[in-house]
């Protein structure tokens, strides 16, 4: 009965992947279809830069951001779901709840007059706004354990690091993941708003678009930008089958976590 | 032994205390039984005697220590604890879940290994087919068989169990309890119970403690529970067949009259059979009259309806 999963859940998107990169970096296909969309148009693809530079600065920043808020958002969860932090819990999470209504575009404004233009603000508005699904959901997969679970944990003896290692954190893994995949996706959408501010990435045919009156290179930027979150979720939907069990055994635990 | 002291608890914001001075002995090797209605208390009691809820007053103390001077994790690993949902990690093979005690315990992987073995064959469950299986995959019966073992499995001398047969239909609930008074009479533990199903505690219990409101109504055996119930409340709680359910306690071996001179067409039942099972017999039968065999049929003496009523009119100690 062992379900480890092989790393094979990799090959579906990682052959997406690969199909992608061609599509993306072989313009003569973009122009025969989108000439075809858009027959009126002069200026069809855009080219004051290589698509796959471009596809790499989105993923670029999307991952970091996307650390920044895995590792924000989980610490915080943590720590207003224990005993120490509990006073902290109702402002935790109303600002939570609060900043998920909050428009992406608003904290990328705000954020330009404190970090100016270019990587920085986007990356940190990103990283904010990703902070916000992983919180909501460490805090709603630890609270959502089973109270005959973290009870006999207690009861056997875990101490209170142990129990959050070996019962908590895994038991809402995929709670948690579900939170990581939502800002990821997310920061994928929002990093082409960067773009405004100079953080090229695949916001720059949507924004240059945009700004020429040339749909075709605003819809390349788009389809591009859709593909990547779609790739990209497809990965972490793959990471997560295989972290299912093999992270959460003890052994592995154990290795990660001094007991 | 566990003793509690005038123990105490009254949880933030309620109006009665959950527990109310209750003194409790729980002797090495018996099944003490805790029972009453919802929020009598029972759960409290017995998650205060491994520290999940701490006692606003009072003393608790496992072989004379206070349970208070040892530190948390250490006694706990010292109580094995069943519940019912049984709690199995989830993440966790049957394998994983048994042995978490023992891992915690740094026993080394060889020791583990053999233990777990030898508790999943002791609950019953082949080792071969459930070591590696996840707990989702296994029946309500089965979940509770895997925390019974992980309970034992630093063979603790105490076990705590909140209604660890609970979750499960009457057909399994019965084999878990005949399991487990075998498992019983050989591991000899001590064991705090709780439940709210008097035919448990009576089935089970070598003393049953009645509880309600947070206070200790009666604690005795329960033939005397059922014999002299100490109050309205009591005589409530255990129920109209009380007369029956004594019946049930006691073996029919204990009751006959040795004879070989018995008529060939009484009815007969087996000497390991409870005299409730005699008295249907005899009932059924229309006689006053049964004829005891043992397992392999051969007679070996009566019991008449006359003996049971003589059974009713002594005194029990």
């Amino acid at each position: 009965m062992n379900r480890r999963r092989s790393l094979s859940v990799f090959v579906g998107p990682t052959i997406a992947f690969a199909i992608y990169l061609a599509i993306a970096a072989y313009p003569p296909l973009w122009e025969s279809v989108l000439g075809r969309i858009f027959p009126n148009e002069a200026r069809l693809v855009y080219q004051q830069s290589s698509m796959l530079k471009l596809i790499a600065q989105t993923i670029m920043m999307v991952a970091i951001a996307s650390t920044i808020s895995t590792a924000v958002g989980m610490s915080l969860g943590i720590f207003v779901t224990r005993e120490s932090g509990a006073d902290f819990y109702d402002v935790v999470s109303d600002l939570a709840n609060f900043g998920q209504t909050f428009p992406p575009i608003a904290v990328l404004t705000l954020a330009v007059p404190l970090l100016g233009f270019g990587y920085e603000p986007t990356i940190f508005a990103l990283a904010l706004y990703g902070v916000l699904p992983v919180l909501q959901n460490t805090i709603g997969g630890i609270e959502a354990i089973p109270p005959s679970i973290a009870e006999s944990a207690r009861a056997m003896g875990l101490s209170p690091r142990q129990v959050l290692y070996h019962a908590e954190l895994p038991v809402a893994a995929p709670v948690i993941f579900a939170g990581v995949r939502v800002s990821v996706i997310v920061g994928v959408a929002t990093a082409t708003i960067g773009a405004t501010i100079g953080a090229g990435g695949l916001g720059a045919p949507i924004i240059s678009g945009l700004a020429n009156s040339d749909p075709a290179v605003t819809l390349q930027g788009g389809l591009l930008a859709a593909g990547l979150a779609l790739i990209l979720d497809a990965f972490l939907a793959a990471s997560e089958k295989v972290l299912g069990r093999t992270v959460t055994s003890r052994a592995a635990v154990a290795k990660s976590a001094n007991r | 032994m566990i003793r509690l002291e005038a123990i105490a608890k009254t949880y933030e914001g309620a109006e009665r205390p959950a527990v109310d001075s209750l003194t409790l002995e729980a002797k090495d090797g018996e099944i003490m039984i805790l029972i009453g209605p919802s929020g009598c208390g029972k759960s409290t009691t017995l998650r205060m005697i491994n520290r999940l809820i701490e006692p606003d007053a009072g003393t608790i103390s496992l072989d004379g220590v206070d349970v208070r001077t040892m530190r948390t994790e250490e006694l706990r690993r010292g109580m094995g604890y069943a519940i019912q949902g049984v709690g199995l990690f989830p993440h966790w093979s049957v394998h994983e879940n048994i042995g978490t005690v023992p891992w915690l315990l740094g026993w080394d992987q060889k020791r583990i290994d053999e233990r777990i073995r030898e508790l999943l064959e002791l609950v019953g469950l082949d080792p071969d087919r459930y070591d590696g299986a996840y707990p989702d995959e296994l029946s309500g019966g089965e979940a509770q068989r895997v925390g019974v073992a992980r309970a034992l499995a630093a063979d603790p001398p105490v076990l705590l169990m909140d209604e660890p047969f609970g979750a499960v239909d009457p057909l399994t609930r019965d084999r878990l309890q005949r399991e487990f008074l075998d498992i019983q009479a050989r591991l000899r533990k001590t064991v705090v119970f709780v439940t709210h199903d008097i035919d448990e505690a009576v089935r089970l219990g070598d003393r049953i403690a009645i509880m309600r409101d947070g206070k200790l109504v009666q604690c005795d055996v329960p033939e005397r529970v059922l014999a002299y119930p100490a109050d309205e409340f009591v005589a409530g709680f255990v129920g109209g067949e009380r007369a029956l359910k004594r019946l049930s306690l006691a073996k029919v071996a204990s009751l006959m009259e040795r004879t070989q001179d018995v008529a060939d067409d009484l009815p007969r039942v087996g000497a390991d059979a409870n005299l409730r099972d005699a008295l249907a017999r005899i009932l059924e039968t229309g006689g006053d009259r049964v004829a005891v065999v043992d397992a392999t049929g051969a007679v070996e003496g009566i019991l008449t309806l006359d003996g049971l009523m003589a059974h009713f009119r002594r005194p029990v100690e």
